[in-house]
């Protein structure tokens, strides 16, 4: 029902207050949800921004729904539905595809920190080996740093 | 010359003590160390038992990144040259012995043991390849001999002895995916000499391939995407970090 306006005289954006309102508190509760987030360290601040961007345009298009407006105008498509669904789909993308990136570097980075544990570990056992009767000191040094990795 | 030969291993408790019982018989100068690969059975016993020094990886990273451990380990401790064998029998160690020798003479910074090349083929009898690994292997060695302008014949080859500059390079850059080819592409775009050298290969004392069909068909397509990209590197790592 409510397709049918929007594309009957595509290039205005309708929206009743109360959508607007709704929108701004969605927008508003999700850029607090962050906040909490990052306050009880699930969610590092470097990792944040790209959302607090996301909720502050959330609420420029509910507070200036003119704005979607002027960007499909920017984008030459007539219809700002198709305008806004473009642009989500788009942003969705390239955080998808950042997260590939920060997951890449954190599998090198995980990779580097086992080999360096693995070659610190055989050097440990070998000076332990070359010393007489100091067999299974090595070993148990580094048990306490394994159970902190489990916890 | 101060020697390591390292094997990789993951799961390789059956023909591990054999292997390295081989390797110090044909190479008794060699430090001997195993990279264990997050194995979950008794490879790293086997191979203290069998008195090789031990570097353990706390989960299984793939052949890559176990290869890289090495060539790390080696880099650190001073090593002059190092050398590294499947941990599955395939590789006789009297050929690692050869390859180092290669190396050592500095003929070469790296050495790859081919079991396919021509001077291998008259004795090759105990070597004979499947199938989709016949496919494989001519589809890389087409495309890995464009890449490079020279020419490989065994690309997949786990035999291989290196000197200090290979060491560098592969200990900062080793593709954990794609091992074999991509190390190859990168040591020859970085100028370094990479020779390969016929060799005898064996059937293997235990565990079984992991090549089916459509692992090859997959196993194929990201080489050839990898080589791809390896096209588009900078020529010179260092000016990459």
């Amino acid at each position: 029902m409510s397709l049918l306006p929007v594309a009957a005289n595509a290039g205005q954006v309708h929206l009743t207050s109360q959508t607007r309102i709704v929108a701004a508190v969605l927008a508003l509760f999700f850029m607090l949800m962050i906040l909490e987030l990052i306050r009880r360290d699930r969610l590092q601040e470097r990792y944040s921004v790209i959302w607090f961007v996301a909720g502050l345009g959330m609420l420029a298009g509910a507070a200036f729904p003119g704005l979607l407006e002027v960007v499909a105008n920017l984008m030459g498509v007539r219809n700002t539905n198709v305008a806004l669904f473009s642009i989500v789909l788009l942003l969705l993308l390239g955080l998808a595809l950042n997260f590939s990136v920060i997951m890449s570097r954190q599998a090198a980075q995980i990779t580097r920190l086992a080999q360096e544990r693995a070659i610190e570990r055989a050097l440990a056992e070998k000076r332990a080996g070359e010393r007489p009767n100091g067999n299974g000191s090595g070993q148990q040094a580094l048990q306490p740093e394994e159970q902190r990795f489990e916890s | 010359m101060r020697t390591l030969v390292f094997i990789p291993a993951w799961n390789e408790e059956d023909s591990l003590a054999g292997v390295i019982a081989d390797v110090r018989r044909a190479i008794p100068e060699a430090d001997l160390l195993v990279v264990d690969d997050g194995s979950t059975d008794a490879t790293v016993e086997r191979a203290r038992e069998a008195g090789a020094i031990v570097a353990s990886l706390p989960f299984n990273q793939g052949l890559g990144a176990a290869l890289q451990t090495g060539y790390l380990y080696a880099l650190r401790n001073g090593y002059d040259v190092c050398a590294h064998l499947d941990a599955d029998g395939q590789h006789p160690p009297e050929e690692v012995a050869r390859l180092l020798a290669e190396v050592t003479a500095d003929r070469a910074d790296l050495v790859i043991g081919s079991r396919y090349h021509a001077g291998a083929v008259a004795d090759s009898g105990d070597y004979r390849p499947t199938f989709s690994r016949r496919i494989g292997t001519s589809v890389f060695r087409f495309f890995l001999t464009l890449a490079t302008r020279q020419r490989f014949t065994d690309t997949t080859s786990g035999m291989r002895a290196a000197n200090r500059r290979v060491m560098a390079l592969f200990s900062r850059h080793y593709s954990p995916d794609f091992a074999e080819i991509e190390s190859l592409q990168l040591a020859v775009r970085q100028g370094l000499r990479v020779e390969e050298l016929p060799v005898r290969m064996l059937e293997r004392t235990g565990g079984s391939s992991f090549l089916t069909p459509l692992r090859s068909a997959f196993f194929i397509f990201k080489g050839l995407v990898v080589l791809l990209v390896g096209q588009f590197r900078p020529r010179h790592a260092e000016a990459e970090r």
